[in-house]
């Protein structure tokens, strides 16, 4: 009994022996980069280059895109169960990056890599922590402006001209109501659209009260305390119940925007200043200078809201193929795939680095150049803990148009949650 | 002759020793971990007392909504899937005298398919403005119907229910089918002779025999309401606002900001929850001794 089972002990030791003794040849193994990110942030362009980039080194891109409203609680829950993939996107804004993502823990440092010298500062400040430059900003941060895109044929119709004050611009909309169209698509279903009206008029809240952001960013102020503030939520709570954002603004997404007013049913969107171009795109009937822009005139602004951070791309420290995920990022700022990206990208009009031909239209070019004195940093890049409960601020403001809140519950919910934010950071401001 | 009719207590241990590690000592360190401030914000975790239960029944939180979303839903989800649950399966053992394993599998085939599945295609259905529901009911001239199922904040939970409870209603109807097939049909005889209309017959013999299985059912949904998760971020992701928030949906949201304690001490509260919830129905259903 007991030689027989000693036999077979003995094969089987031999056998898994000689399996040890003879790996797979894991040389030959394909590296594929699991890349997290929001479908909104990763770009057809991008896509391409990722595909050319496999042709070119045998590295896959295996793009994990997970829907806007759930990607902030996925990517958070992977970083901070350790599971996160080799790169992960996020937004740059160097007043979160360490409370959103924790990128000294979380993130490569990429300050050495060749494409960081050549990194427009300004928008390389916001992915660099404590000197250190943790983030890749593919995205074009100095032309996207999130602006009103509106339809220059329904407002020659409707003799209508871009309003320099909220009173206006409410006349406006009703007239266009009252005419049976649309006046603005706000796909709310998304959860992050409605904020965009209140933290990207910062240039505005700083015009009336300067210094607000650093009274802000010590906690000498509170938001729940400004008028100006308060001024703009109930303007936006006052075009969703006029019926400025059409009847099913709750159940609209941002993926539907140019179906959206491709069909002349609606006139206004809040979008970025490329809106039009990615519109012909789609629709090629339309063409991009049927569509003009004007700034947000909540709270009577007329100042450009700029945002030098934006989606940015992450190595995740705690990968196994950092190198190859260095690889990627210098493949996709080499300067023919960065030419070739954005002549590619209708949402693009510019990139953040030297030597690149950009797409602004005489027009835009002009808009750009009337603000150029006449601008400022939106409040979600410019102030702490606002940009890590953009998602929060999302539900509040629906919960607004909704009527189970209201404007100052809104902004005495944001002050509860940076508090909350801040003491977890063991901000100093704080204790 | 002595004959050995039991295995060695001892043959348990290995068992035991996983379930305990695995289990056991990561649920009890887990409450322990709720009266303290860990987060992934700082290294340090300080032992703060209540303070993290004390912002969860504040006042001026959102968190009370979570409690009140979750009974709702779970008493709605109740009623709902044992009335029909219960109807169906009377039909199947009754009614219906053809095809009966037919229907019995069509009943039974949502209970099959991921919940997150289930979750993606009725949020489209209800779609208030292109979805097929809506669409068809427009169609038909049922405008005044045609609701905003999951963006009105007033129904949304209620919608979120009634897909549930068709999901489910084919597992709690199989549950009570078997209850029933297990009824003596001599027993409705002999109630016939007697006079005993259905209805008398349903309330007298079928109910308080059925109660077995009845309070099986009403267990596994109370336990499965409290702790509701994928049907509820699939279709809503707690919204519009908060108005379909629920315990395991704040669970999450907790932890994925990195607000472990928090986070620790909501699960802590839903656990006890679950043991009084569950405690209480089994006593409150079991079969009391003849006599008293």
């Amino acid at each position: 009994m007991i030689r027989p089972l000693l036999t077979t002990l003995l094969a089987l030791s031999a056998v898994s022996l000689t399996a040890y003794a003879a790996p797979p040849a894991l040389a030959d193994a394909k590296v594929t980069l699991a890349y997290l990110s929001d479908p909104n942030w990763v770009k057809d362009g991008e896509k391409a280059l990722a595909k050319k980039f496999e042709d070119q080194t045998g590295i896959a891109i295996d793009f994990q895109l997970v829907p806007s409203d759930q990607y902030f609680n996925v990517l958070k829950t992977k970083l901070n169960s350790g599971e996160a993939p080799d790169l992960f996107g996020g937004q740059s804004g160097v007043t979160d990056l360490t409370l959103n993502y924790n990128v000294e823990k979380n993130a490569v440092d990429l300050s050495s890599e060749p494409w960081a010298k050549l990194e427009d500062p300004m928008v390389a400040a916001q992915s660099t922590v404590n000197g250190k430059l943790y983030g890749l900003t593919y995205w074009d941060t100095l032309g996207y402006v999130w602006v009103v895109d509106y339809n220059k044929a329904m407002f020659k119709k409707y003799n209508l001209t871009p309003p320099k004050t909220y009173a206006e611009f409410k006349a406006l909309c009703q007239k266009l109501l009252d005419n049976g169209i649309q006046p603005l698509y706000e796909p709310v279903s998304d959860g992050w659209h409605q904020v965009l009206w209140f933290p990207e008029l910062g240039p505005r809240y700083e015009q009336v009260k300067p210094g607000l952001a650093e009274a802000l960013n010590t906690n000498k102020a509170k938001f729940a305390d400004s008028d100006i503030m308060k001024t703009d939520l109930t303007e936006l709570k006052e075009m969703f119940d006029l019926g400025f954002f059409g009847k099913n603004a709750l159940s609209d997404a941002w993926a539907d925007r140019t179906k959206a007013l491709s069909d002349g049913k609606v006139a206004m969107i809040l979008a970025t200043s490329s809106y039009p171009v990615e519109l012909a795109k789609d629709y090629p009937t339309v063409k991009p200078d049927d569509y003009g822009v004007f700034v947000m005139p909540l709270a009577d602004n007329q100042l450009l809201n700029v945002n030098p951070a934006g989606p940015t791309h992450f190595i995740y420290s705690g990968s196994s193929h950092i190198a190859e995920a260095k690889q990627f990022l210098d493949f996709l700022t080499n300067p023919e795939n960065l030419q070739t990206y954005l002549d590619n990208e209708p949402a693009f009009l510019t990139l953040p680095f030297p030597g690149i031909k950009d797409k602004f239209s005489p027009e835009l070019k002009a808009f750009m150049d009337a603000h150029k004195d006449a601008r400022g940093t939106v409040y979600q890049t410019e102030v702490k803990y606002v940009n890590a409960q953009w998602m929060d601020i999302g539900k509040d403001v629906t919960a607004m148009f909704t009527g189970t809140e209201q404007p100052a519950d809104v902004l005495a919910n944001l002050d509860k949650r940076r508090a909350d934010l801040a003491q977890a950071a063991k901000d100093p401001a704080w204790k | 002759m002595k004959i050995r009719s039991r295995y060695p207590r001892y043959f348990a241990l290995p068992a035991l020793l996983l379930y305990g590690t695995f289990f056991i000592i990561p649920s009890l360190s887990g409450i322990v971990y709720a009266f303290t401030d860990w987060s992934s914000y700082s290294d340090d975790v300080n032992f703060v007392g209540l303070k993290n239960f004390a912002k969860i029944f504040s006042p001026g939180e959102y968190y009370l909504a979570y409690f009140l979303n979750t009974f709702v839903f779970t008493g709605a989800t109740i009623v709902l899937k044992t009335v029909l649950g219960l109807g169906l399966a009377l039909l199947l053992n009754e009614g219906v005298k053809r095809f009966v394993n037919i229907y019995r599998v069509l009943i039974y085939r949502p209970v099959v398919l991921p919940f997150i599945v289930v979750g993606l295609i009725f949020r489209s259905i209800l779609n208030p403005a292109t979805g097929l529901l809506n669409t068809f009911l427009r169609a038909i001239g049922l405008d005044a119907i045609a609701m905003q199922w999951l963006v009105d904040p007033h129904i949304a939970i209620y919608s979120v229910v009634v897909v549930d409870s068709w999901k489910g209603v084919g597992y709690i109807m199989v549950i009570l089918l078997a209850g029933l097939q297990t009824i003596p049909k001599d027993y409705y005889e002999a109630a016939e002779v007697d006079g005993a209309n259905a209805w008398q017959r349903f309330r007298y013999l079928t109910v308080p025999l059925l109660m077995p299985a009845i309070a099986i059912v009403t267990v596994l949904n109370v336990l499965y309401g409290l702790r509701v998760f994928d049907i509820v971020y699939a279709m809503t992701n707690g919204g519009p606002g908060y108005a379909t928030e629920v315990l395991s949906t704040g669970i999450f949201k907790s932890f994925s900001q990195g607000q472990y304690g928090l986070g620790t001490a909501i699960s802590t509260i839903l656990f006890l929850i679950l043991i009084g919830a569950g405690y209480g129905v089994i006593r409150l259903l079991e079969p009391k001794p003849v006599g008293d």
